[in-house]
This record gives C-alpha cells, structure tokens and sequence, in this order.
C-alpha cells in the first residue's frame, strides 16, 4: 500500500475523449428546477395515488439533472479567472448542488423555490462574466421576431 | 538535468498506445518534439489542463497534436497547434500496471 502511494504520479493527464461543445447556460438548469417546482406543485393538488408516485419519480430524475447542469458550469465552464473575479460563484454552484439534493427528496414547494433562486444567483454571474456572448449562438433576429 | 515527472493517464484518444490508469514518465525537452512522439502538453483553452498526444507536426515555434483515436480526441483538430513552450515533454516509460512495463512509441 505504501509502496503504490509513492509510486503514484502526482498529475494526471487526459488523453482525452471528451469534446467540449462550449455551450453554457444556467437556463438548463433552471428548468429542470422549474419542473420539480411545479410538479410539487401538482403533486400537493393530485388526491391520484398513482399520479403522485410518478409525480415524485419524475422530480427526483429532474433535480438530479439540475445537479448534473449545476456541475457541468461548475467544473466545465467556469475558469480561474472567473472564480478570481467572483469569488461568491464557487459557493453559490457548491449550494445549489446541494440545495439539488434537498429538492430530490421533498415535497417542499419552499425548497424548490430556494433552488430557482439560487440558480438565478449563478445565472447573474454567468451573465456578469459574458456568458450569453461567449457561450450562446446567436438566434437569427427573425426566428425571435 | 532534465525534469523527468510521473503522469497518471485517463482517457481513450491514446489508445492502444496508452490506456487509462497507465502509470508514465515523461521526460523534459533538451530538443524539439519531433514527429510521431507521444507528448504531454499544455491544453491552450485551459492552462491547468495537461494532456497527452502524439505530434503530427512541428513548424515555426509551434506543434500540431493529434490523439490516435481521432474519433475519441480533443486535438489540434480543435483548439490548433500548441506554442513549443506548452509542449512539456515527451512520454517515453510506463511503470504501471506492471503488465504493461515498458517503452512508449
């Protein structure tokens, strides 16, 4: 055991098979967060045994994959730099992860509401650090008209 | 002296070559890289970022990279070529696991 911790390289490095799209956005997050809050919402209006279960099953997928949106900005978008000029952003992606948890396992309107208004906080920052510009590919100005 | 540092490996683009949880030695450049070696550089998006591919070309100052799984690589191919002095040096031992001691070409 010991004779592998000090023959264990210190770096690693990534021959690499991931390709990074460069496509960031809070948004994605904030939706899936925006469906566990109306399907507590739901949830909390059904008298439906059987729509409730799927009710909870189908929140707990959708606050696991505003974690897995949380995440990827944390560790794929976000870059020293930007952690240098907002210092708050490595708390406020390390919370709303865990806020993620809460939401996966309560019916808690609160906690979900908690959850929008911390991806929110992220999206302030994104915006701050020109994610819109850098990340996004413009619409054409007629599909928005 | 040249810096020799030990580097663990994850990803497929290197394989057969390098696998995932190969355990390597990558020596320092006293040269330039030359064609064909098997390099860890600097990722040009992200400083802290090493990787490990294999040169493709080397021109005025700089050198192009490619994994050889293009199919499964972030290469030159993506982020262009790499300025000489990212290009850390040149992998050239495996250690680990011990089934797989031995050069690297």
């Amino acid at each position: 055991m010991f004779l592998t911790r000090l023959l264990q390289p210190p770096v690693t490095a990534s021959a690499h098979c991931d390709l990074p799209c460069g496509v960031y956005d809070p948004e994605q997050a904030r939706i899936e967060a925006e469906s566990c809050y109306k399907i507590i919402e739901k949830y909390n209006a059904s008298n439906d045994e059987q729509f409730k279960t799927r009710a909870i099953v189908i929140k707990e997928e959708r606050a696991e994959l505003a974690k897995h949106h949380i995440d990827v900005l944390w560790s794929d978008y976000f870059k020293p730099e930007h952690v240098q000029k907002y210092p708050e952003i490595t708390e406020l992606c390390w919370k709303a992860a865990k806020q993620c948890s809460k939401v996966k396992g309560s019916l808690d309107i609160a906690e979900a509401k908690t959850l929008l208004d911390m991806i929110d906080k992220i999206a302030d920052v994104w915006t701050k650090a020109g994610g819109p510009q850098a990340t996004r590919v413009a619409k054409a100005a007629a599909a928005r008209a | 002296m040249i810096g020799l540092r030990r580097v663990a490996v994850k990803g497929r683009s290197m394989e057969p070559a390098l696998r995932a949880g190969d355990w390597i030695v990558v020596s320092g450049f006293r040269r330039r890289p030359r064609v064909g070696e098997v390099v860890l550089v600097r990722d040009p998006r992200d400083p802290e970022h090493l990787m490990l591919k294999r040169v493709a070309g080397v021109a005025d100052g700089v050198c192009t990279v490619l994994g050889d799984r293009p199919e499964e690589s972030t290469d030159s191919r993506v982020f262009g070529p790499i300025p000489l002095p990212d290009v850390l040096g040149r992998a050239v031992f495996r250690y680990g696991p011990v089934g797989r001691i031995g050069w690297i070409w």
